[in-house]
C-alpha cells in the first residue's frame, strides 16, 4: 500500500491517505473487539481457554489405547466360571450375577453404540404383562408376539372384575383409554399401581416395543470404548451363560457392521467377572481339558 | 479399563498368594467324592455353613472360615454344593453341617463337639444323606479347618513347582511395591508443585497486564 503511494503524486496520495485511515480503522476495530472478547474469556474461565488454544498439541491419541493381550492371562469359559463361584460362595444367589465387559478397538470420537438385547435366557426374573388393547387388532398381535401374557379389552376387564389380577404390570394403547375408563378399572387396579395412565408412561402407542423393554430386554452403551452388563445369573450352566455371551457378542457385531463404512470398531477384549469377582479374560475357547464338568458349575 | 500389568497382578494375588482371603489354586483341600473316597470315609454330598455376621459370641472363626477356606474348598470341589446363612442372631449357631451320602464317617460324631447343637438353618438331608453338625463357636478357622479334615478325610492341595513360581513371582511384586509406590508418589508430587509454581507465575504476569 505504501509503495503505491510513494510511486503516486502527491494529491493522489491525499486521496489515498483517507482510503487508508478507513481501512485502518476497519480493520482495526474488528481485531480490537475480539481481543477484548478473548480478554473476557480468559478472565472467566482461564482453563477452558487455554485448552483451547493448544487443542491441536495437547488431544492425545485419537483411538483409545489398547495394551497387546500377549502379556495377559486369558481363561476358557469353564475355568473363569470356577474361579468366579468360588468367589461367589455364600452370597445371595438372586444378588450375584455374572457380568461382562467387553472392550472396543475404537476411535476417541467415533460413534458409541447403543442397543438393547435380549437373551435367551433371561438375567431378570421375568414380569408377566397385560396389555389393554382391542383385541384383534395390529398392536395385539405384536403385544403377544413380544411376550405379554393378557392381551384384549373386554376380556381382560371382566377377568380384572372377577378378582383374577394374574400380571405384575399393565399397558394400555391410547385407543382403549374410553373404554378402560368406562369399565371403572381404577378402584380395583389404582391401589395395586397397575391402572394405565400417561403420567406414569404406561398408556403408550408402541404397546409391542415397551413390552419387549419391560420383558428382561438389557440395555447395553458403550462408554470409554467399554461395553459392561450382566449376562447371567449365577446359577446358570456354562452353556446358557455361553449362549447369551454369544448373542450379546453378536449383536455387538451387528450393530458394529451397521456403522458407516469408514468407521471401524471392533471387538478387542471380552472380560468375565462377577458381583463380587475379579475379571477373567476369556480367550474364546468352551473348556479346556482341566475344567470340570459343565454339571459341576451348575446351580449352587 | 485398567492396565493389564495392575489386572494381572490384582487377579494374580486374589487367585495365589499364600495367605489370602480368597481363593487359592494352592491349598486346602480335595473333598472325598465317589472316585476318591475312602472306605472309612462316605462321599460328602454337600456342605452348609451358618454363622452371625457380627464376630461377637465367637463367631469370627466361621466368619473365617467362610472367607478364607470356602472358597478354596469351592475351587477344588466344584461338584459339592456348599451353602452359607449368615444370621444377624449373635446368640444363635456358629455350625457346619456336613452331608454324607448313606453313613456317617467314623469320625464325624467325636468331632462335632462337647453338646450337640442343632442348626435350624440347615437344610434337612434329603433321601440318602446322614448330616453331621459340627459347633464353630470360639474356634478359629484354623482349627474348624483341622476338624473338617478330620471328619472328612480332605486331603490339602500339594503345591506343585509352577504354583511354587507364581507365588514367588506375587510375593516379589508385594516387596517391591512400597518402594515403587514413594517414588510415583514423589514424581507425581513433583509435578503437581511445577505446575503450581507455573500457575504462580502466570497469575503475576496476568496482574501486571491489568495495572
Amino acid at each position: 500500500m505504501s509503495s503505491f503511494g510513494a510511486v503516486l503524486p502527491t494529491g493522489a496520495r491525499g486521496i489515498l491517505s483517507s482510503c487508508r485511515l478507513q481501512l485502518r480503522e476497519k480493520s482495526i476495530a474488528p481485531a480490537f473487539q475480539s481481543l477484548q472478547q478473548v480478554r473476557g474469556l480468559k478472565n472467566q474461565k482461564n482453563k477452558s481457554k487455554g485448552k483451547a488454544e493448544t487443542k491441536s498439541s495437547r488431544r492425545g491419541p485419537l483411538e483409545f489405547t489398547q495394551r497387546n493381550l500377549k502379556d495377559m492371562e486369558q481363561f476358557a469359559l469353564c475355568d473363569a466360571m470356577r474361579y468366579l463361584r468360588a468367589f461367589e460362595i455364600g452370597r445371595e444367589r438372586t444378588a450375584s450375577k455374572y457380568e461382562v465387559a467387553i472392550r472396543m478397538r475404537t476411535r476417541r470420537d467415533g460413534p458409541v453404540i447403543r442397543n438393547m438385547i435380549r437373551f435367551p435366557h433371561a438375567v431378570q426374573t421375568e414380569s408377566r404383562i397385560c396389555v389393554i388393547c382391542p383385541s384383534g387388532s395390529k398392536h395385539a398381535k405384536d403385544a403377544l408376539a413380544a411376550g405379554a401374557v393378557l392381551v384384549g379389552e373386554t376380556e381382560v376387564f371382566d377377568a380384572v372384575k372377577a378378582g383374577k389380577i394374574e400380571f405384575d404390570r399393565c399397558l394400555a394403547h391410547p385407543d382403549s383409554v374410553p373404554a378402560l375408563n368406562k369399565a371403572g378399572l381404577g378402584r380395583i387396579l389404582g391401589p395395586r399401581g397397575l391402572m394405565p395412565s400417561v403420567k406414569a408412561g404406561t398408556v403408550i402407542e408402541d404397546v409391542a416395543s415397551r413390552v419387549e423393554m419391560l420383558r428382561g430386554g438389557t440395555i447395553y452403551r458403550e462408554r470409554d470404548a467399554v461395553i459392561r452388563l450382566p449376562i447371567g445369573q449365577l446359577g446358570f450352566s456354562p452353556e446358557q451363560l455361553r449362549d447369551n455371551l454369544r448373542t450379546t457378542i453378536e449383536s455387538i457385531k451387528n450393530e458394529c457392521a451397521g456403522l458407516n463404512d469408514r468407521i471401524n470398531k471392533e471387538i478387542h477384549e471380552v472380560v468375565l467377572s462377577s458381583t463380587n469377582g475379579p475379571g477373567f479374560s476369556l480367550n474364546g475357547e468352551f473348556k479346556t481339558d482341566d475344567s470340570p464338568e459343565t454339571s459341576a458349575l451348575t446351580g449352587v | 479399563m485398567v492396565n493389564l500389568f495392575k489386572r494381572l497382578h490384582k487377579l494374580k494375588s486374589l487367585t495365589n498368594t499364600p495367605d489370602p482371603r480368597r481363593p487359592h489354586r494352592n491349598r486346602r483341600s480335595n473333598l472325598p467324592n465317589p472316585p476318591n473316597s475312602h472306605k472309612r470315609i462316605p462321599p460328602i454330598t454337600r456342605l452348609h455353613l451358618t454363622y452371625a455376621q457380627k464376630i461377637y459370641g465367637g463367631h469370627q472363626g466361621a466368619r473365617h472360615f467362610w472367607r478364607r477356606v470356602l472358597p478354596r474348598l469351592k475351587y477344588h470341589n466344584p461338584h459339592v454344593p456348599i451353602t452359607v446363612s449368615p444370621t444377624t442372631e449373635q446368640e444363635g449357631p456358629a455350625a457346619l453341617t456336613v452331608y454324607f451320602h448313606e453313613r456317617l464317617s467314623s469320625t464325624a460324631p467325636g468331632i462335632s463337639g462337647p453338646k450337640p447343637v442343632t442348626d435350624k438353618y440347615a437344610p434337612a438331608p434329603v433321601g440318602e444323606e446322614k448330616s453331621a453338625v459340627i459347633d464353630l463357636k470360639n474356634l478359629n478357622y484354623e482349627e474348624i479347618w483341622r476338624r473338617v479334615q478330620a471328619s472328612t478325610g480332605a486331603e490339602s492341595y500339594v503345591l506343585s513347582p509352577v504354583d511354587e513360581e507364581d507365588l514367588k513371582k506375587v510375593a516379589d511384586v508385594k516387596a517391591r511395591a512400597p518402594g515403587d509406590r514413594a517414588r510415583n508418589r514423589a514424581m507425581r508430587q513433583a509435578k503437581r508443585d511445577q505446575e503450581r509454581m507455573l500457575a504462580e507465575a502466570r497469575g503475576e504476569v496476568e496482574k501486571s497486564k491489568q495495572t
